[in-house]
């Protein structure tokens, strides 16, 4: 068999609660800050229990040009920042030809999507713009940066929920391995709209107990956790064939040593314990590791009852109960169709610092939860590969294996 | 009736907020696409917030081609809002 190139990841990009930029991000997570509020609009809603979400701060976008702006939903304004600090962080002022471009969301804009409907709704449909129905196209964010920044590649984005970031950058991984393309940009977007909150709300899915104490509200694994804290931004990675990056002689962040993806087909809302670690295992069998290799695994954890059990289950009979695990939607929260791929940008920071992020708000891990060895605190650890899992409502799950540059 | 400066400054009102135009660049004499930098796809939604601002439609009898200058466009709506009994 003809073996495949390596692929490596040498760039990245970020908006997110914390702010604009990758360093936000990374200064946020490992000072442990808080980023989550109320929500008015969900305070005002007696039905809806959950009151808090996570939201990247306004910011003006008036720099990117009114062309390329005018068909930019919130999320595609994200995506095109990040795209833009990606390819500067990669080392280019301009996209190679032939770019890859992989990227999608969990749904497209909310708020937009209110305004068509409710000239829908009017017997208005003349009122609706050509640069309305831009922003409301499942793959808009996709098309409009692609476009702004002239990403001539292929670009194809898989909507997987909240798998979608860390999906797409298998698909870029994939797209690579098999010579669809060289480079890629991977990734996920999303924007926060409350509809999300009250949506896993009613599933009896979202954080309710600690309203009053905003970023406190999301506690993966924790014994007091009631569920998820909706958040939004983007998250996006340069990845390329190995050789490519050392012939430019860019800094490598780190190798894709493996990617699986599986879908849960008993239930679209609660993932097994078994498909989880058949999609672990998977992931090691394609990277030809043995569990004990991994050092980090990198949950997708979202603070729910079910899933944070079911994930921790999954890790046990994979990797056994000393298993290094951590969650980083305390701190995020969970930004949906960006989560994986803004997390996976913390694992490249991790696996670079030689640290360990915590779960932020694991203070008693719930008996329910399998006895892991639980990241409590920022720590120091010799941290050469991490598994990175995320899952989707839907049943779509991922995992993906880093290992830090020799 | 409505008078053409009446029409010229809303004309220019709607062109502004959409376009995030400067009045400097809304010289009657100035063309849509080369001075302006209206495309055509600005063009269409340029159809669609006039329609809103006169209250009128514009898109039947439409033809971007023929409407080059500002002063076309303001000529254009003149036109339809006479015919109307505007």
């Amino acid at each position: 068999m003809t073996e495949t190139p390596s692929v490596v990841i040498t760039g990245t990009g970020a908006v997110s609660p914390y702010g604009m930029g990758v360093e936000p991000l990374l200064d946020g997570l490992f000072s442990g800050k808080g980023c989550m509020h109320t929500v008015p609009e969900l305070e005002a809603l007696p039905m809806v229990k959950t009151k808090v979400a996570a939201t990247v701060p306004e910011a003006d976008y008036s720099f990117i040009p009114r062309r390329d702006r005018r068909s930019m939903s919130r999320m595609a304004k994200y995506a095109y920042c990040a795209a833009r600090e990606t390819l500067q962080s990669a080392g280019y002022d301009v996209p190679p030809k032939d770019l890859g471009f992989f990227m999608g969301s969990t749904l497209n804009s909310i708020s937009v999507w209110l305004e068509v409907s409710k000239n829908c709704l009017e017997k208005h449909l003349e009122l609706v713009k050509t640069s309305d129905f831009l922003q409301i196209m499942n793959h808009s964010p996709l098309a409009t940066v692609s476009q702004a920044l002239k990403i001539n590649g292929p670009c194809v984005g898989a909507a997987d929920a909240c798998a979608t970031g860390l999906m797409n950058i298998g698909l870029g991984y994939m797209a690579i391995k098999t010579g669809l393309v060289s480079q890629a940009i991977c990734g996920g977007t999303e924007e926060y709209h409350p509809m999300f909150s009250a949506c896993f709300d009613i599933m009896q899915a979202t954080s309710h107990n600690f309203n009053d104490r905003p970023d406190e509200s999301c506690r993966p694994f924790d014994k007091n956790r009631t569920g998820l804290v909706c958040s939004e931004g983007c998250g996006l990675l340069f990845l390329e064939r190995a050789d490519v990056a050392k012939a430019r002689g860019v800094p490598i962040l780190a190798e894709i040593a493996g990617f699986a993806a599986n879908t849960e087909t008993e239930n679209m809302a609660y993932p097994s314990a078994q498909t989880l670690r058949e999609c672990m295992q998977s992931a090691l069998d394609s990277a030809g590791m043995e569990p004990a290799q991994i050092d980090l695994l990198n949950a997708h954890a979202t603070g729910t009852l079910i899933g944070d059990i079911a994930e921790t289950q999954a890790a046990s009979a994979v990797f056994g109960p000393a298993c290094r695990i951590n969650s980083l939607k305390g701190h995020l929260g969970h930004t949906m169709g960006a989560s994986g791929s803004l997390e996976t940008i913390a694992c490249l920071a991790m696996l670079e610092r030689q640290k360990l992020l915590p779960t932020k708000n694991l203070q008693t891990v719930d008996e329910r939860c399998t006895p892991l060895s639980y990241v409590t605190h920022c720590e120091d650890a010799p941290v050469q590969t991490i598994l990175k899992n995320s899952f989707a409502i839907g049943g779509n799950n991922c995992s993906i294996i880093l290992r830090r540059p020799l | 009736m409505i008078t053409r400066e009446e029409i010229i400054r809303l004309t220019n009102e709607a062109l502004k907020a959409e376009f995030e135009l400067t009045d400097e660049q809304l010289v009657p004499t100035a063309h849509l696409q080369q001075d302006v930098g209206l495309d055509s796809l600005d063009a269409v939604d340029m159809v669609v917030v006039l329609e809103q601002k006169f209250g009128m439609t514009l898109r039947q009898g439409y033809d971007i081609r023929s409407i080059v200058t500002l002063n076309d466009l303001y000529d254009f709506i003149e036109k339809l809002a006479r015919e109307a009994g505007k």
